[in-house]
């Protein structure tokens, strides 16, 4: 596969703590890769360097070739890189669709429609994400779940060649989870390469045919989820030294 | 139109009342005032109606300005009388010194505000918050401060503390002429508006209110955006100080930079409804002329017992600062919401809207 976005020794320090030190993978085009590491591994923070909303302390980051670290976070959007917010940024005076058709005019440059043409394209991504019966709503009377899928709209609106889903199943329970799973192998079949950044192994074993495993902003394991889960190391950093220990069945 | 689906009826009521005021301002001054004098309503001079008209047409151009960049971006500017006086002084300067005609010099008002909002927006709009609008309302105040005492060889360069003379404009009928002009830019501020809310330009601006960082991840330009509303702002803004400088003939500091003017054109925004096509607008008429009645500038004047009437004018103050606290608190998206069929006045509203503006 292509390598659509590389990462090359992706280093980002707060003060002498280095939240994400020396990341280096790469994505292929149509991938649909998960990112997981327990709480403070670095994902949002690698996420940031992604989108320009950090500049880099070291290495760089590779769009299709050309270098993008240092570009401002709105000119990483326009090259066709779209993203999420763990907790989620709505445009709350707007309603649901008008949210989707301010991605759709902004966003990717090839392809810029114009404003009766966005609201065509909102009203088919509302479609796809399965908002299409409450576009006309405020975004106040949307339930947690529908605000995740908003946010996910408002990205996949912006017509993303990579997308990157920052925890976007975090705080649903069993059943919304299923759904969401559902609108994300909607979104990556429509074209769009995805980055799953979770927290729930579960959600990363179901569509992902490949996990990056970060911990203290290292990667500990890059490979498929069924072998990377079984990674002595990786259960480790999730679970701890005495559970791998009994694990081992020592 | 951004924002949520307005009930049509009520839209058509509030559209048919704006245009009965907006037909009654434009055609009374050709009527002399002959029909309501013999309706017997109270009498206004030709001279009081027009100077009144025009300055309340004035108003609603700087709401109306305000509105764009405090209203739809979000960005609460303090300092948006320097533009009204940077055009009021560019037209003054052109005229007096260049010998410049009117008609040419005042295209000159709104691009030279609009310049110098480019100039100051660059550094300012990185600013958030309350640091923006101290840091606007300093430019505001150091603007003015600049134009009376900045010398050059020993001779003030504009005008100093006597201020600018202008030759009157030599039109057949002057009031009118300030009148129309005037509603001329009023209704190009409010046509500005109307086209920003149905563009990419608005969507764009309406993003960076609600969540900057938002806005710019789907690929707002939010720096050159904030700077264009600035700066589309600042033009209207010195459109009308431009006017103001011929229609007045005399421009000094106090008359072109009234730091109450930054406050006003707020409240008026504020009152009629913030982020809105009319309420800016609706609001200026409504202020303006509260402020003019309570002043005593009026015909028709208040007689309250016991409060003599060199009072009236510092009553004046207090009432219309215990109105505005009322606005914010009670109704802080502004009177126009009870327009359009958005929400009703009632008890449910205002608790509702208090719950709101409390932490």
């Amino acid at each position: 596969m292509d390598p659509q976005l590389e990462l090359k020794n992706v280093t980002k320090r707060f003060g002498g703590v280095a939240a994400v030190d020396g990341v280096t993978f790469a994505i292929g085009k149509g991938e649909i890769l998960g990112v997981i590491g327990p709480n403070g591994a670095g994902k949002t923070t690698l996420l940031n360097c992604i989108s320009g909303v950090y500049r880099l302390d070291d290495g760089d980051v590779r769009w299709q070739g050309a270098s993008i670290a240092g570009l401002a976070p709105f000119r990483v959007a326009r090259l066709g890189i779209g993203r999420t917010f763990q907790i989620v940024k709505p445009f709350t005076s707007m309603t649901v669709r008008e949210n989707v058709v301010a991605g759709a005019l902004f966003g990717s440059d090839e392809e810029r429609p114009r404003l009766g043409a966005a609201f065509g394209r909102a009203d088919s991504v509302l479609e796809l994400v399965g908002l299409r019966s409450k576009a006309d709503l405020p975004v106040s009377a949307l339930t947690i779940p529908d605000r995740k899928r908003l946010e996910v709209a408002r990205a996949v609106a912006t017509r993303p060649k990579l997308l990157l889903l920052d925890e976007v199943m975090a705080g649903l329970n069993s059943v919304e989870i299923d759904d969401a799973l559902e609108m994300v192998r909607a979104v990556h079949e429509s074209g769009v390469t995805v980055v799953l950044i979770e927290h729930v192994m579960r959600v990363i074993v179901g569509v992902c045919a490949r996990v990056v495993v970060l911990d203290v902003g290292r990667v500990l394991a890059d490979g498929p989820p069924d072998v990377v889960l079984r990674d002595e190391r990786v259960i480790q950093a999730y679970l701890g030294e005495r559970y791998a220990r009994r694990l081992r069945g020592s | 139109m951004i924002g949520m689906p307005a009930s049509r009826t009520w839209n058509r009521i509030f559209v048919a009342l704006a245009m009965a005021v907006i037909a009654y301002a434009v055609l009374a001054p050709l009527s002399s005032l002959d029909v309501l004098q013999s309706l017997g309503m109270p009498l206004l001079t030709d001279k009081l109606w027009f100077r009144l008209a025009t300055i309340t047409a004035m108003f609603v151009v700087m709401a109306s300005a305000w509105n764009i960049i405090g209203g739809l971006t979000g960005y609460a500017a303090f300092g948006n009388v320097a533009f009204f006086g940077i055009g009021a002084y560019t037209v003054g300067m052109l005229i007096t010194k260049a010998r410049w005609p009117f008609l040419l010099a005042l295209p000159l008002a709104p691009a030279a505000a609009a310049v110098f909002a480019v100039l100051i927006g660059l550094p300012l709009l990185r600013l958030r918050g309350h640091y923006f609008a101290v840091a606007s309302l300093g430019v505001g105040v150091a603007v003015g401060e600049l134009v009376q005492n900045v010398d050059f060889r020993g001779e003030p360069l504009f005008g100093g503390a006597s201020g600018l003379f202008l030759p009157i404009l030599a039109v057949p009928n002057r009031d009118l002429y300030f009148f129309y002009l005037m509603l001329a830019a009023a209704a190009v501020s409010i046509g500005v508006t109307w086209a920003v809310l149905r563009s990419r330009f608005g969507y764009g601006l309406i993003a960076i209110r609600e969540n900057e960082e938002a806005a710019a991840v789907i690929g707002v330009n939010t720096t050159a955006y904030k700077v264009a509303a600035f700066a589309l702002a600042a033009a209207l803004t010195g459109l009308a100080g431009g006017v103001f400088a011929q229609w007045n003939v005399f421009i000094d500091q106090e008359n072109s930079f009234p730091i109450g003017y930054n406050v006003e054109m707020i409240l008026m925004a504020l009152l009629g409804g913030t982020g809105t096509v009319f309420g800016p607008a609706a609001g200026a008429v409504v202020l303006q002329l509260l402020i003019q009645f309570l002043s005593g500038s009026l015909p028709i004047t208040l007689q309250i017992p016991f409060v003599p009437d060199d009072a009236m004018p510092v009553l004046a103050q207090v009432v219309l600062g215990v109105l505005l606290t009322l606005v914010v608190v009670f109704a802080p998206r502004g009177v126009i919401d009870f327009f359009g069929g958005r929400s009703a006045l009632s008890i449910a509203y205002l608790r509702r809207s208090l719950r709101e503006t409390s932490i």
